[in-house]
């Protein structure tokens, strides 16, 4: 029987290194140590020993077992790295493959700007307002220091509407309602669409995007304006920027300014840019607010939001903004 | 406008200033510069040439052969068809290759009729000197030929020009004379007076004609008369002729280029008549009657209204006041004696007539304005005391008349020192506010402390100054407000004030782009005829443009949707799957049938404004989009915690206001107030035909076009932002399927009712995962199959309770006529 046992072990080592994969191994394990395999079959054989044998031989067959089974590990092992090597190796991962397509939406870009404006000045302490677009002539005039004779009010300038009312021309409007509802002290801005009856063309438009500021306290002074200005444009711009103040009409300020920027866009141009009509509210604007002029002193600003998009982006055609071509609109999808 | 700096530096020395300097200087506290040109830089090519000889070309009786010797040492051969070419004349040359100054055209070398021509001789014309072409410009000088022209004619100037924009509230500035003044006030230099160095030859008594201005009404301030005689028309000296066309006007002959000259140089439009036609002569300024027509002297006949100022003789009218002289009296070669008009006319009357007429002249554009009523009088002195060199030998036979006798009467304003230096933010002292205003022509008098009583002159009173900001507006611009430092505002800290409906409307966006995966559109508030058409919605009742930019663009939009529609039948044509929103207003004139108002402010109306988000998704294959959008329809109304009261079919009215939406395959959500949140659904079949997108309609084809659309205010009204966190479940949950066997008609609610009826406490969530028609159910029939998480808070559930929950459901299922399938 020893003679049996050596050559099982012999050919089952023989078999376990012989094997070439997880099945192969399998058909080994259960040949020498399955129930009818030959390892199990000699110790069954145990009994027809004689009692003295029986211990020795057993020892020597358990042993054996304990060999293989120690063998058939090492192969499992190795044969699991080896098909992990050639898995490994047989990928047919491609790296430039591109993923399945997330459909991505954007915001218009007149929206984006807004946010942007309104998150500034939110930390200067300007709530957001709004006004109707449809509005009444004494709110987008009169209350405004714009009086019936003046050029402003020719219909070449404003849409009239079957109803006496008006499409708005500015957002100005929103200076008077604020007054009226929230009172003084004031800081207020008021993005939103206005209307100029203007022919369309590459850098005009009949719909526009503008956004009114507001700020009416004690003794705010035009030194307070170009601080204010130049703060919030250093926020838009994101650097410092040189500013200047110069004359400009408008009639329901007193003073009126244009404000420029110096090459606002760093790219090196010595340049002043025209950016914002701004002033000191006229006196009649306040007291149609129903504030007190002796009392109470504010600055308006205006700032065209197309105008300020299309700079940033190097838009060049100004009816891309409302032409609704997702071939435009598509390319503002970053965050 | 164009401000010539030769005719500046009649008023003010500005020889060492820069024309940058002064152009920056100029815009930084008047006037907005637009650009600065140099005149004469055409011309810095032409040389003087010499006609050494002049024949007659042998092939054309109308041409010359001349020699020309231009300095370059080699006499060329011209052909001139000018008739007053001759020899012995110094004339302008423009050598082959040289631009000709009007066109810019370069002249070659070449044959005329056959002879050899090297270069041309220039007329005024061509120099763009003036509109003189009858001959060439012949020169006087002994400059040798080959000298640059612009050291020969005084040609060479400097104009800026200005944006007449940002002078509309300064009807001071509408003449070389104001800016002479701002100018002299900036650099504190000497102004010369306008008739300085000018003998105004005026009769104190002789020949008038009669004027009445009381049919004006007060549209006519001032009307100033004046009899000229012995007047010869002819052309005007060259030097006015050429600082006319530098500043872009056409000069014509003497006696208008003199009126147009005073026009630029003090700002003042005057019009001569030729007194031998005008009827009388007498003249009524007066409101035209209705319907009564006179042909203005650009050859147009006008009709005129109840409004139109018009000057009369006789006969009737002559001339549109302030804006355009009439053709019957115009001066011409012809012309002898001259009625010499210098009035002042009211601002809004002239305005409203050349804006009816579309008829905008130089003298319109002033007098809209507001001009000083004292500068009629000054002008016409300044246009007889020219006469005697413009026109010799003509001369004022009598009085310079004014029936108005106007005077002005001085305007004054209050201003307090402490409040120019709070309004702009840095201390000015009296000194300097006095400074500053003096030289503008302001005379200031001390009254009370640290107050003046300031007269306003009268080329500022009629229109800019007339309170106290308006002068802390002219110290302010001289002090400059570049030169103001800035300073922080000190403000009271201030919760600010968050309109929750703008709150709102930003996430939404967000939602809609960022996770719904749409792009976000702004279309126009009109709502073009074409898409209306084809959207079929023609009998509505809209808020209409009275003065459109064009005819198919009056109405303004009742809802924001259709012009989306266009937007996604447009980005179709170029895609084969589309998601568009946008957020907008759209407006219901007052008598809307929703019964809605909008605001109102004595007596008047605004149209009821409704605040939408609206969506739409098209495929052009695949499934249909509907059940997409519905689902972008929840996922918003999750998000801002609505739950849905109601969904149901429109209504036949609600319908007809929806024409665009599918009747039958539109879902209506209702809040729990009875208001309408919105809709979603298919669009109309003729809709989606019109718009090209009915894919599903055509062989072989699916996908299909669907549109939402949320009213915010709605939204608002019902959301639930706040929301209150739950435990997460401390026992796990236990998932059952369960498929009924239905009806077509029975809807969807009724089944998820009858689910959280079999025992509310149990039913954690359920879903309808699939709704199942086809093979193996009976026709007209359909299976809803629901999963349903049952779970406890108190214990882990068994299978007896899953069974418990089971025989209940069976049983409503037989109380309600369902059938549980499985």
């Amino acid at each position: 029987m020893p003679e049996q046992l050596r050559s099982i072990i012999a050919s089952a080592h023989e078999a376990a290194r012989g094997a070439a994969d997880a099945a192969a191994l399998a058909v080994v394990e259960s040949s020498f140590l399955g129930k009818k395999g030959a390892l199990t079959l000699l110790l069954r054989e145990l009994g027809s020993l004689s009692k003295e044998e029986r211990p020795a031989f057993g020892k020597l067959v358990n042993d054996a077992k304990l060999a293989l089974e120690a063998l058939l590990d090492e192969r499992r092992v190795a044969i699991e790295a080896t098909a992990l090597a050639a898995a490994l190796e047989a990928s047919d991962f491609d790296a430039t493959e591109p993923g399945l397509e997330v459909p991505c939406g954007t915001l218009h870009p007149i929206t984006q700007i807004t946010h942007e404006l309104v998150r500034v000045f939110e930390g200067l302490g300007f709530f957001w307002a709004t006004g109707p677009e449809v509005e009444f002539e004494h709110y987008n005039f009169d209350a405004l220091n714009i009086p019936a004779s003046h050029p402003a009010r020719d219909t070449q300038d404003t849409f009239w509407l079957s109803d006496g009312n008006l499409l708005r021309t500015h957002t100005s409007p929103v200076q008077v309602r604020a007054m009226q509802r929230f009172g003084a002290p004031l800081r207020v801005i008021a993005p939103g669409r206005c209307f100029r009856n203007e022919a369309v063309d590459a850098t005009h438009e009949h719909t526009f995007y503008q956004m009114e500021g507001l700020m009416i306290d004690r003794d705010i002074s035009i030194a307070n304006l170009i601080h204010v200005m130049k703060t919030c444009l250093r926020e838009i711009l994101g650097r410092e920027v040189r500013v200047r103040l110069r004359p400009g009409f408008f009639p329901f300020v007193e003073p009126g300014f244009e404000l420029d920027v110096h090459d606002p866009f760093g790219t090196g141009a010595d340049r002043w840019l025209e950016l914002l009509p701004c002033g000191m509210v006229h006196p009649n604007v306040l007291r149609a607010g129903g504030l007190d002029p002796e009392a109470w002193t504010g600055f308006a600003f205006g700032l065209g939001l197309q105008r300020l998009v299309m700079i940033r982006y190097g838009i060049t055609d100004i009816r891309d903004f409302t032409g609704g071509d997702l071939r435009f609109l598509e390319q503002f999808g970053r965050v | 406008m164009l401000l010539s700096l030769r005719w500046l530096a009649r008023y003010v020395d500005l020889a060492d200033i820069e024309a940058t300097r002064l152009a920056d200087d100029l815009t930084m506290t008047t006037a907005e510069v637009e650009g600065i040109e140099t005149s004469g830089a055409a011309l810095r090519d032409i040389v003087v040439g010499f006609v050494v000889e002049c024949g007659k070309h042998p092939d054309a009786d109308k041409l010359s052969l001349t020699k020309i010797d231009d300095g370059s040492g080699e006499l060329l051969q011209v052909v001139c068809g000018a008739p007053n070419v001759a020899q012995g004349q110094k004339i302008a040359f423009c050598r082959v290759g040289v631009a000709v100054p009007i066109d810019g055209k370069k002249p070659k070398k070449g044959k005329i009729r056959g002879y050899e021509s090297v270069g041309m001789i220039c007329s005024s014309r061509e120099l763009g000197l003036s509109d003189e072409h009858e001959g060439i410009l012949v020169l006087d000088t002994d400059k040798a030929p080959g000298t640059p022209l612009t050291d020969v004619l005084p040609l060479s100037d400097t104009l800026i020009e200005i944006d007449n924009k940002s002078v509309t509230h300064r009807p001071d500035l509408w003449g070389h004379y104001g800016f002479a003044r701002e100018l002299a006030a900036m650099y504190r230099r000497p102004l010369r007076d306008a008739l300085e160095g000018l003998k105004v030859a005026l009769p104190t008594s002789g020949e008038t004609v009669p004027v009445d201005v009381s049919g004006a009404r007060g549209a006519c301030a001032r009307y100033c008369a004046l009899v000229v005689q012995d007047v010869v028309v002819g052309p005007s000296p060259a030097w006015m002729q050429q600082l006319l066309v530098s500043v872009g006007a056409r000069p014509r002959n003497n006696i208008v280029d003199l009126t147009n000259w005073l026009q630029f140089d003090l700002g003042q439009p005057t019009h001569a008549f030729d007194l031998g036609r005008l009827h009388g002569p007498r003249i009524d300024v007066r409101y035209a009657e209705p319907g009564s027509t006179m042909r203005t002297l650009d050859g147009e006949q006008r009709e005129l209204g109840a409004f139109d100022l018009v000057i009369c003789d006789a006969q009737g009218p002559v001339a549109l006041a302030g804006i355009m002289g009439g053709e019957g009296s115009m001066v011409d070669e012809r012309t002898t004696s001259v009625l010499l008009e210098s009035a002042n006319f009211d601002a809004v009357t002239v305005r409203r007539t050349s804006m009816r007429l579309g008829l905008r002249s130089d003298s319109s554009a002033r007098f809209e304005k507001s001009l000083d009523p004292a500068l009629a009088e000054v002008t016409a002195k300044k246009f007889i005391a020219m006469l005697a060199e413009v026109a010799p030998g003509a001369r004022a036979t009598g009085p310079l008349h004014d029936p108005t006798a106007w005077r002005y009467d001085e305007k004054h304003v209050h201003l307090r020192s402490p409040r120019v230096s709070a309004l702009l933010g840095v201390p000015i002292d009296e000194a300097s506010a006095r400074g500053f205003l003096e030289p503008l022509g302001f005379s200031l008098r001390e009254k009370g402390y640290e107050s003046f009583d300031v007269a306003v002159p009268s080329w500022r009173a009629t229109k800019d100054i007339a309170i106290e900001e308006d002068l802390v507006e002219e110290v302010g611009r001289c002090f400059r407000y570049d030169s103001i430092p800035p300073q922080a505002p000190r403000a009271e800290v201030q919760a600010l004030v968050r309109d929750p409906e703008l709150v709102l409307l930003e996430k939404l966006r967000m939602v809609c782009a960022y996770d719904l995966g749409m792009h976000e559109v702004y279309n126009y508030s009109f709502l073009d005829d074409a898409l209306c058409a084809r959207l079929g919605l023609e009998g509505e009742d809209y808020v209409e443009v009275t003065n459109a930019i064009a005819s198919h663009l009056r109405r303004v939009r009742r809802d924001v949707l259709p012009s989306l529609l266009g937007s996604l039948a447009d980005n179709m044509q170029r895609h084969d799957e589309v998601a568009l929103f946008e957020v907008g207003m759209g407006y219901r004139p007052h008598r809307d049938i929703e019964g809605a108002m909008g605001e109102e402010r004595q007596g008047q109306r605004l149209p009821f404004e409704v605040h939408q988000l609206v969506a739409v998704r098209a495929r052009r294959s695949a499934a249909p989009p509907y059940a997409r959008l519905r689902g972008d329809y929840e996922a918003l109304l999750a998000r801002l915690g609505i739950a849905v009261h109601e969904a149901r079919l429109p209504t036949e009215a609600e319908a007809r206001a929806l024409p665009w939406m599918h009747p039958r395959r539109t879902a209506l959500f209702l809040t729990k107030a009875g208001a309408t949140l919105g809709y979603v659904g298919d669009l109309h079949p003729k809709t989606a035909r019109a718009l090209e997108l009915d894919y599903s309609s055509r062989a072989g084809s699916v996908g299909g076009a669907a549109a939402l659309c949320l009213d915010l205010r709605v939204a608002l009204a019902a959301a639930h932002t706040d929301l209150r966190y739950e435990p997460v479940p401390k026992f796990p949950s236990q998932p059952v399927d369960l498929a009924f066997l239905v009806e077509e008609a029975v809807p969807v609610a009724d089944l998820a009712r009858l689910i959280v009826d079999a025992n509310a406490k149990f039913v954690r969530r359920h879903k309808l995962f699939e709704v199942y028609r086809g093979p193996g159910l009976p026709a007209g029939k359909k299976s809803l199959n629901f999963r349903v998480e049952l779970g406890s808070d108190k214990r882990t559930l068994n299978t007896e309770d899953e069974e418990r929950y089971l025989d209940r459901v069976r049983v409503l299922c037989k109380e309600r006529g369902f059938e549980l399938r499985g």
